[in-house]
C-alpha cells in the first residue's frame, strides 16, 4: 500500500518536472524566435570601393532596416574581377541567404548566379544590368539608353545645336556603355548641324588619356563638345582641357558624379553630368528581393531614373543629397 | 459510451472534485490572464511611449547642448574679431586658427563683405569659382536680419577647395573695424553636420523606428531616408509635426500606425520627431499574450494532474470503504483490513469496522441464545409430561386404591389432572403467578401423597391481589420444589417443611421456595450455581434450565438466587419482572 502510493507520487513528481522543463524551454524558445530569425539578403556588387557602390550599399541598408532583414554585402576589391565575383556569389549562397541581389560584372557571373540560385530555388534580382532572363525576378537599374539620349540632348543644348562633337566610350561596363552609345547615336541624325567626328573608346590609363585627348583636339580643332560615357574618361578629358586652357572652348558632358566630376562641374570645366540613382537601386533591390522572397509579384524591370546635373542645379537642396550621399 | 460513462462516474467524488476545481482554476486563470494581459499590455504601451519620450528628450538635450556650444564658439569668434581693432590680420587669423584647431567639427570661419567678397578665412583655403554665395541662405539671412544669429539647414559647403562637406552654417552680420571706420560684414562659421548626423543616426526607436528633424517650415534637417524621400521612393508626412511642437500622436495610414513624438529645440525652432511603429508595440503585446496563453495551458495541465492525484487520494479510501460496506451488505461479516486515508475516512472506517464487529458478535449471541432457548424449551416440554413422575404417581394411586383410600385417590387424581392442565396450559409459555402457584401446589399435593405425609408445605402470598395477577414463566417452581423434596426432604429423618412465598419486592416479583432439608455443602452450592451440578433423579429439568429461561425471557438482571446451609435447609429465590396479566398480550 505504502510503496504503491510512493510510486504514484514519484510518477506525479516526474510528470510535474517534465511539464516545468517543457514550459521553460517553450518560453525560452519563444524569445529565441524573436532574436535570431532575421533572414538575410545578399548584395553582391562589382567593387568594394567607390562612391557609386557605397551608395548602392547605403540604399540597400535602408531597405534592410525597414524590412527587418540582415544585409550581407559582398564585393571584389577591383572592378571587372568576374572570377572573384563568381566566388562571392557561391559564398553568398553558402552563407544561407534568403535572396540574392547581384550587380554582375559580366554575362558569365550572371549565368553562374542564375544557375546556382535555380538549384536552390533562391530568388535572384539583378542590379545595374538589363536583361530578360525569366529566372531573374527583377532587373533594377538605370535606363542607359535614356542616359545616352539625355547626354546628347544636353550636349546639343550646350553647343547651341551645331558643331563637332566626339563620343567617348569605355572598355569598362561594356554592356551599359553600349546602350548609352546607342542612345546618343540614335538621336544624332535629328541634329543636322551636329557632327560626330569621333566615336572611340578612351584609354583607361590616366596618363595615357591626357596625351590621347591632346591628340584628339589636335585632330579636330573645331571640336565643341565631348560626351564621355563614363566618369573616369570625363575626368581625364577635363583634366587635360583645364591644363591646356581649352575649358571654355570644349564642353564636356559626363556620366555619374564622383567628387572629381562634381568639382569640375562647379569649376565649369565639365558642363553637365547625367547621374544615376544608385541609392534607389540599392533600396529597391533589397525591397523587391524581400517582396520576391515573400512570394509577392515584383516588376520585372525597374528603371531607377536619371537626372541631368549642371552647374546651375548642382547645389539645389534636392540634388545635394543625390550628389553627396555621405556626410563626412 | 456506457463503459466510458461508468469509468468516468459523473457523480463520483473524483469527477466532481476534478471538474469543479478545474473549472474554478480555469476561470480564475482566465481572469488573472486577462487582467495580467491588460496590465502588461498597458504597461508595455506606456513604456514604449515613455521610452520614445526619453530618447527624444536625450536627443534634444544633446542637440541643444551641441548647438549651444557652437553658438558660444560663434560668439567667441565674433568677440575676437570685434576686439581685433589693434590686431594685425595675421594675428587675428592666428587666433581664429586656434579655435578651429580645438574644435574639429568647425570646417571653416570666414568673413565676407555685404557684396560677397571674401575678406578673411580660417583655415586659409582658396575660394572656389561659381559658389553663388550671395544666393545662399546663410548669406541672405545675415543681410536681412543683421542682429540675430542664423542657423542654416545642412547643406554642402561649396566655398573652398577641398572636399565637399555637409555643414550647418552659422551666420550674422558683424561690424569690422576698417581704415574707413566700421564696415558691416558677414561672419560665417561652418560646422560639420556629421556630429548631428551621427547623433541622430545612432538613435533607434524599436527595430524600424527612427528620428528625423525638420525646421520651422518643414524642410528636412535630418532624415535617415532623406535621399529616398527626394527620390520619391518614400514620403514623410510632415503635417503633424508642423502643427504641433510637443507631444505624442498616433498617425494611422491604411497599412500601418505610427507613434509620432515631437520635441522642439527652442533655440532654433527645429523639431525632433520620433517615429516608432505601433506594430512593434503590438508585437510586444502579442508576445505577452502568447506567454500568458502558454502559462495558462501549463497551469491547467499541472492543476489537472494535481487534482487527479488529490481527488484520487480523497476518493479512493471512500471507494474502498464503500466496497467493504457492500461486502457486509452481502452478508460477509468477516474482518477486513482497516482503510488508510484521510483522518475522517480512517475514523469512519474504524467506526464501521467496530460496528461490524459488534453486529457480528450480536449475531453470534443471538444464535447462541436461540439454541439455548430451544434446548430449554425442549426440556420444559419433557417436564410437562414427565413419564417417570406419572408412573410413580399412578403407582401410588394404585396402592391407594388397594388400601381403599378413596379420598386420597380422588385428591391425587384431581391434583394430577390440574397439574397437567396448568402444565400444558394450551401451549403457552407465560402464565399468571396464580396458575404457577396452583401448579406447584398440585405438585406438592401429589408428592405429599406419595411420600405419605412426610412433609408439610405452605404457600404464602403477600399482597395477593397484585402478585397473583403477575405473569411468570411456567414450570419455574416445580423443578425447585422437586429438588427440595428429592435432595432436601427425602432423606430427612424429621418431618420436612416446604414453604413457598410470593411477594413484590423492589418492583420485582419474588417467588421463594424454602425448605428445612439437608442443605448443600458450599462446594455443591458453588457447583449448582455454576450450573454443573445435575441430579440423576427428578424431572430432568434442572435449576440451570430455570435460570436460563428466566434470563432469556426477561434479561440478565432476573434469575435465581440460591442460599443453602447444611443441616439448615435451602432457600431458592426466583426473581422475575413485575408484569401484570392485563399486559400479557403485549408479550
Amino acid at each position: 500500500m505504502r510503496t504503491a502510493a510512493g510510486k504514484r507520487f514519484t510518477v506525479y513528481g516526474l510528470v510535474f518536472l517534465v511539464a516545468v522543463t517543457l514550459f521553460y524551454s517553450c518560453s525560452a524558445s519563444l524569445t529565441d524566435v524573436v532574436v535570431d530569425k532575421k533572414k538575410t539578403v545578399a548584395l553582391i556588387v562589382r567593387m568594394k570601393h567607390g562612391d557609386y557602390w557605397r551608395t548602392v550599399k547605403l540604399g540597400a541598408e535602408m531597405a534592410a532596416k525597414e524590412y527587418e532583414r540582415n544585409l550581407n554585402f559582398y564585393a571584389p576589391d577591383y572592378e571587372e574581377d568576374a572570377q572573384r565575383q563568381m566566388e562571392l556569389v557561391q559564398q553568398a549562397i553558402a552563407d544561407g541567404s534568403e535572396t540574392i541581389v547581384v550587380a554582375p560584372s559580366d554575362e558569365r557571373v550572371l549565368r553562374e548566379a542564375i544557375k546556382l540560385t535555380r538549384e536552390r530555388a533562391i530568388p535572384i534580382l539583378v542590379l545595374d544590368t538589363v536583361g530578360n532572363d525569366s529566372a531573374v525576378k527583377s532587373y533594377i537599374g538605370t535606363d542607359n539608353y535614356d542616359m545616352g539620349r539625355k547626354a546628347f540632348e544636353k550636349m546639343v543644348y550646350l553647343i547651341e545645336k551645331k558643331g563637332q562633337i566626339v563620343l567617348l566610350g569605355t572598355d569598362r561596363i561594356k554592356a551599359n556603355a553600349k546602350r548609352r552609345e546607342q542612345g546618343v547615336l540614335d538621336l544624332l541624325p535629328r541634329e543636322m548641324q551636329v557632327e560626330l567626328v569621333a566615336n572611340e573608346n578612351a584609354p583607361s590609363d590616366k596618363k595615357q588619356i591626357g596625351e590621347w585627348t591632346r591628340e584628339l583636339i589636335r585632330k579636330h580643332p573645331q571640336l565643341k563638345g565631348v560626351i564621355a560615357l563614363d566618369s573616369s574618361t570625363a575626368i581625364g578629358v577635363a583634366e587635360e582641357l583645364e591644363s591646356s586652357g581649352l575649358r571654355d572652348k570644349v564642353k564636356i558632358v559626363a556620366i555619374d558624379s564622383p567628387p572629381e566630376v562634381l568639382e569640375y562641374l562647379q569649376e565649369g570645366i565639365i558642363s553637365a553630368t547625367i547621374i544615376q540613382k544608385p541609392l534607389s537601386m540599392g533600396y529597391l533591390g533589397v525591397k523587391y528581393a524581400v517582396e520576391a522572397s515573400n512570394g509577392e509579384a515584383v516588376p520585372s524591370l525597374v528603371d531607377t531614373g536619371t537626372k541631368v546635373i549642371d552647374r546651375e542645379n548642382m547645389f539645389w537642396s534636392e540634388n545635394q543629397k543625390l550628389l553627396f550621399p555621405f556626410v563626412k | 459510451m456506457k463503459r466510458l460513462l461508468t469509468v468516468i462516474k459523473v457523480k463520483g467524488i473524483q469527477f466532481i472534485i476534478t471538474t469543479s476545481f478545474t473549472l474554478v482554476t480555469v476561470l480564475v486563470m482566465l481572469f488573472v490572464g486577462v487582467m495580467l494581459y491588460g496590465k502588461f499590455a498597458q504597461t508595455a504601451e506606456q513604456n514604449a511611449y515613455l521610452h520614445t519620450q526619453q530618447i527624444l528628450e536625450q536627443v534634444k538635450y544633446n542637440l541643444d547642448s551641441y548647438l549651444n556650444g557652437m553658438t558660444q564658439i560663434f560668439e567667441l569668434v565674433d568677440d575676437k574679431i570685434r576686439r581685433s581693432k589693434g590686431l594685425t590680420a595675421d594675428k587675428l587669423s592666428e587666433q581664429l586658427e586656434t579655435i578651429v584647431e580645438t574644435r574639429k567639427d568647425i570646417v571653416s570661419i570666414a568673413v565676407f563683405t555685404r557684396e560677397g567678397t571674401l575678406l578673411a578665412t580660417t583655415p586659409s583655403k582658396v575660394l572656389r569659382q561659381n559658389t553663388r554665395l550671395t544666393e545662399q541662405s546663410w548669406f541672405q539671412k545675415a543681410i536681412e536680419d543683421p542682429t540675430n544669429m542664423n542657423f542654416s539647414l545642412p547643406h554642402i559647403q561649396n566655398l573652398f577647395k577641398g572636399e565637399y562637406t555637409w555643414v550647418v552654417s552659422m551666420s550674422r552680420e558683424i561690424l569690422l573695424h576698417g581704415p574707413d571706420g566700421e564696415i558691416p560684414t558677414v561672419l560665417l562659421v561652418d560646422v560639420n553636420f556629421k556630429e548631428i548626423d551621427d547623433l541622430c543616426q545612432r538613435v533607434g526607436l524599436g527595430k524600424k523606428g527612427y528620428v528625423y528633424i525638420i525646421d520651422l517650415v518643414g524642410n528636412i534637417v535630418y532624415h535617415p531616408q532623406q535621399q529616398l524621400i527626394y527620390a520619391g521612393l518614400k514620403n514623410e508626412n510632415r503635417s503633424l509635426p508642423l502643427k504641433h511642437s510637443y507631444g505624442s500622436y498616433v498617425e494611422e495610414t491604411e497599412d500601418e500606425a505610427r507613434l509620432i513624438t515631437i520635441k522642439t529645440i527652442d533655440q532654433l525652432g527645429w523639431k525632433i520627431i520620433g517615429v516608432s511603429y505601433m506594430d512593434e508595440i503590438v508585437t510586444t503585446k502579442k508576445e505577452i499574450s502568447r506567454f500568458i496563453f502558454w502559462l495558462l495551458i501549463f497551469v491547467i495541465v499541472i492543476v489537472l494532474f494535481v487534482l487527479h492525484y488529490l481527488s484520487a487520494k480523497i476518493s479512493r479510501p471512500i471507494k474502498l470503504l464503500e466496497r467493504s460496506m457492500e461486502k457486509v451488505e452481502q452478508g460477509d461479516f468477516s474482518e477486513s483490513e482497516p482503510i488508510r486515508g484521510s483522518h475522517e475516512v480512517e475514523q469512519l472506517s474504524l467506526r464501521f469496522h467496530l460496528m461490524v464487529a459488534k453486529v457480528r458478535e450480536l449475531m453470534h449471541q443471538i444464535i447462541r441464545e436461540q439454541e439455548a432457548k430451544r434446548k430449554s424449551e425442549l426440556e420444559v416440554l419433557q417436564a410437562q409430561i414427565n413419564p417417570h413422575f406419572l408412573y410413580n404417581t399412578l403407582n401410588s394411586v394404585v396402592r391407594m386404591v388397594g388400601n381403599g383410600k378413596n379420598e386420597d385417590v380422588i385428591t391425587t387424581i384431581t391434583s394430577l389432572s390440574k397439574l397437567f392442565r396448568i402444565s400444558l396450559s394450551r401451549g403457552k409459555n407465560i402464565i399468571t403467578v396464580r396458575e404457577e402457584l396452583d401448579h406447584a401446589r398440585h405438585y406438592l399435593i401429589i408428592q405429599k401423597m406419595r411420600y405419605k405425609q412426610k412433609f408439610e408445605y405452605e404457600i404464602v402470598v403477600e399482597n395477593e391481589d397484585e402478585v397473583l395477577n403477575c405473569l411468570t414463566l411456567k414450570l419455574l417452581l416445580q423443578p425447585i420444589v422437586e429438588n427440595a423434596i428429592y435432595h432436601g426432604i427425602e432423606h430427612l429423618a424429621d418431618p420436612g417443611r416446604i414453604r413457598i412465598f410470593a411477594a413484590i419486592i423492589d418492583g420485582k416479583v419474588l417467588l421463594q421456595v424454602s425448605d428445612n432439608g439437608l442443605g448443600m455443602s458450599p462446594d455443591v452450592l458453588a457447583q449448582v450455581k455454576a450450573g454443573f451440578y445435575k441430579s440423576e433423579e427428578g424431572s430432568g429439568v434442572g435449576i440451570q434450565n430455570v435460570q436460563e429461561r428466566i434470563r432469556l425471557t426477561f434479561g440478565e438482571q432476573y434469575g435465581l438466587e440460591i442460599a443453602s446451609e447444611q443441616e439448615e435447609g435451602t432457600v431458592v429465590r426466583v426473581w422475575i419482572p413485575r408484569q401484570v396479566a392485563e399486559e400479557r398480550d403485549r408479550l
